[in-house]
């Protein structure tokens, strides 16, 4: 497991053209945003050309992962040392960062001139700009305490995006998630002491050859674990997401539910697999956990009456599959062939899923800014006048609900093989269950928006390319499924 | 010489447990709000003695002096046109809820006890040698069981940043003063600080939109017989 994550020594040393693109893909983001509460972009335009060395940034250090494998930098400064390490996954998710960071920037300006937005929107352009360096940071960094500072930075930043509409329930809402997720941080680095105290050190390439299990490593596994899943929104300590969702501006929720929670799964697995490899019950329980977020995430996004509440269960339902896939990447006895397809199934899953849910925050966004309502029955006879947002709103459900082609199939296809091959039959169950959930309230819905015999609204235009890019966004997530083998092989290289 | 140092360590130990238990549970806010500059300034006097000077500065400059003023201003006591500051809070919890997060409390007092016990394995012979490190595991579980049984966000906030000295002392009582250690304490405080900001900023907002009855409800909305 410890390869997977590109923890052991590279072969060959970082160009400098490539010192270069590492430094832009981490600082660019911030330097933007602080340019943009600066000079509000008022159209899309300029932050398009803003954003265009982010993503050359980004094309470049794919390009330096293809040519050398595995790429590592280290510093140390008064004592401390910090290391960043570049391999297929990251630089897959750092991908995925930024395409999706870049279409939330886009799709910015024109909400905030079409939606009543009030004195703060400037604001807005800063807190993203250190959400998306924090979240590339996350992705790259290979000390805990890199690790720390990025998703404290991360989770300050989201909390102040999420409260910028500035009405109180979403001021109360977001209250609530900065005191769980400061709590969760704290619950985070009582874990991170524990292993300093023990071991010594704080790297993780270090710790993955002198960590052995045994009680120590347990209690900080089940810290570390509990602070993360509590900022993931895993199952049971998912309460906090659907009222943050519910009031935030839809760019944010797109950002939120796409990317920021996936960083603290990630980081979630990458340190589980150092500090429990081969264990059995740990990754049980979260899998057990998944089953009933799978069950209860559909059955609450079935009953719902709101059109956001609607999109953000689905989150806590999706994040169920994952969950249901730690005992394939985690448990021991399993053979190296369920092992890869399940590693490749969960990357693919999330990467898909974080393409996915954008595009689909992003038309429930336009849905209910074109229409001005907030329920599912407000949502009567948009089939006819606002077919682009619902096309979009069906692409995105496609891969959610794992229909062939798109990438949710794929990812599914993976994870059931490799559940079939290791004979895990309720991990299949909660699987199928979850599929048809998935199917019940998309298509409860469209039910809605079929209907004809509401009465006439008068509906909002919406600006120019805000639906081309949430569509955009769900023929991403709907290709990866087509053209899977590109990000599998980015999984695959920089093994030793 | 040793006893000397000791006594020292006990006292410090002892102010920080009480302050602590005060800040958390006394109903007055403003009374509280004090004490918790009390238990800020035996942080940094705590800092000087377990020989980590620096920290003690960024104590002195985060806690002492950015994060405190962010409570007082919560409260409505910097800025003077302020209406109606807040005094007291209500307290009115059925005792089924009460007696659950006590028992959780207990739950992560001996979870986070036997943990530090299996890092540092001498300290079980004698306890009494780490007063510092057994006042944090108090006052982190005490601070823990506030936050759950507290539902006014105020208290919460300063909930969490009790909890987050006590857990600064138990990652320098378990990985002592190297510069690793000192550096996450540094983050750590700089991130209360910013939390602190943010949720004195929200707290203000919040009454000035809703009054003072919005704070108590924990983020639930407003019952519709209201």
């Amino acid at each position: 497991m410890i390869w997977r994550f590109g923890l052991f020594d590279s072969t060959f040393a970082p160009l400098a053209t490539t010192h270069w693109a590492l430094l832009v893909a981490l600082v660019f983001p911030l330097l933007l945003g602080v340019l943009g509460a600066l000079f509000p972009p008022k159209r899309a335009f300029p932050v398009a050309l803003a954003s265009l060395p982010v993503l050359a940034s980004g094309v470049m250090l794919l390009s330096a992962f293809d040519q050398s494998g595995l790429l590592s930098w280290q510093w140390e400064i008064a004592g401390l040392i910090l290391s960043l390490r570049l391999n297929g996954l990251s630089v897959l998710l750092l991908l995925t960062t930024q395409c999706i960071g870049v279409a939330a920037a886009l799709y910015t300006p024109g909400y905030l001139r079409l939606s009543e937005t009030g004195p703060l929107a400037r604001w807005l352009w800063p807190l993203m700009g250190v959400v998306l360096s924090a979240l590339s940071l996350i992705w790259l960094a290979t000390d805990l305490l890199t690790l720390y500072i990025a998703l404290e930075l991360m989770g300050l930043a989201a909390v102040g995006m999420l409260m910028l509409s500035g009405k109180a329930p979403a001021l109360l809402a977001g209250m609530r998630y900065l005191l769980l997720a400061l709590v969760g941080s704290l619950t985070y680095l009582l874990g991170i002491a524990l292993i300093l105290g023990h071991w010594g050190r704080l790297d993780l390439q270090g710790l993955a050859k002198v960590i052995e299990p045994g009680p120590v490593a347990w209690f900080a596994a089940a810290l570390i674990g509990a602070g993360l899943a509590l900022k993931a929104a895993l199952f049971p300590l998912h309460a906090w997401l659907t009222p943050v969702h519910e009031n935030a501006w839809t760019p944010v929720s797109a950002l939120h539910a796409g990317l920021v929670i996936k960083a603290s799964l990630f980081m979630l697995l990458q340190l589980w697999s150092i500090l429990l490899p081969d264990t059995f019950y740990a990754p049980r329980v979260i899998a057990w956990l998944g089953l009933l977020a799978i069950v209860w995430g559909g059955l609450l996004a079935w009953r719902t009456d709101s059109l956001k509440t609607l999109v953000a269960s689905s989150t806590v339902a999706q994040l169920g599959y994952l969950m249901v896939a730690f005992p394939l990447l985690l448990g021991p006895d399993i053979a190296p062939l369920p092992r890869a397809l399940a590693w490749e199934g969960f990357w693919l899953q999330l990467v898909g899923h974080a393409f996915a849910k954008a595009a689909m925050f992003m038309a429930a966004g336009n849905l209910i800014l074109a229409t001005g309502e907030h329920t599912l029955k407000g949502l009567a006879g948009t089939s006819r006048r606002l077919p682009l947002s619902l096309l979009v709103f069906g692409i995105a459900s496609i891969t959610l609900m794992g229909l062939p082609p798109s990438s949710g199939f794929t990812a599914k296809w993976m994870l059931l093989q490799a559940m079939i091959i290791t004979q895990q039959w309720w991990a299949v169950a909660a699987l199928l269950t979850g599929t048809l959930l998935t199917a019940a309230y998309v298509f409860r819905m469209f039910r809605y928006s079929f209907d004809e015999t509401a009465p006439r609204h008068r509906y909002q235009p919406l600006a120019p390319g805000m639906d081309l890019i949430a569509l955009t966004l769900a023929l991403i997530a709907f290709a990866l499924g087509l053209l899977a083998h590109f990000p599998l092989e980015l999984m695959h290289g920089g093994s030793p | 010489m040793i006893a000397s140092f000791d006594a020292i360590e006990v006292l410090l130990a002892l102010c920080l447990t009480g302050s602590a238990f005060v800040c958390l549970f006394d109903r007055h806010l403003i009374r509280a709000c004090c004490f918790f500059v009390v238990f800020a300034v035996s942080m940094v006097l705590a800092w000087w003695q377990l020989g980590a000077p620096w920290l003690a500065a960024a104590e002195l400059l985060l806690g002492v002096m950015l994060t405190s003023p962010c409570f007082f201003y919560a409260l409505g006591h910097l800025s003077p046109g302020a209406s109606a500051p807040l005094k007291r809070d209500q307290f009115s919890e059925p005792w089924s809820r009460v007696a659950m997060r006590v028992v959780l409390a207990l739950v992560w007092f001996v979870m986070v006890g036997a943990a530090i016990r299996f890092v540092i394995a001498d300290m079980v012979y004698s306890p009494a040698e780490h007063p510092l490190l057994l006042a944090g595991v108090l006052i982190a579980a005490t601070a823990l069981a506030a936050f759950a049984l507290h539902r006014h966000l105020f208290r919460r906030l300063l909930a969490f940043n009790l909890l987050g000295s006590g857990v600064f002392i138990l990652l320098s009582g378990v990985a002592g003063s190297s510069a690793a250690a000192q550096a996450l304490i540094s983050v750590g405080l700089l991130v209360a600080w910013l939390g602190s900001m943010l949720g004195a900023l929200l707290i203000r907002q919040l009454m000035h939109l809703e009054g003072v009855e919005a704070l108590g409800r924990d983020g639930e909305p407003k019952e519709s017989t209201t």
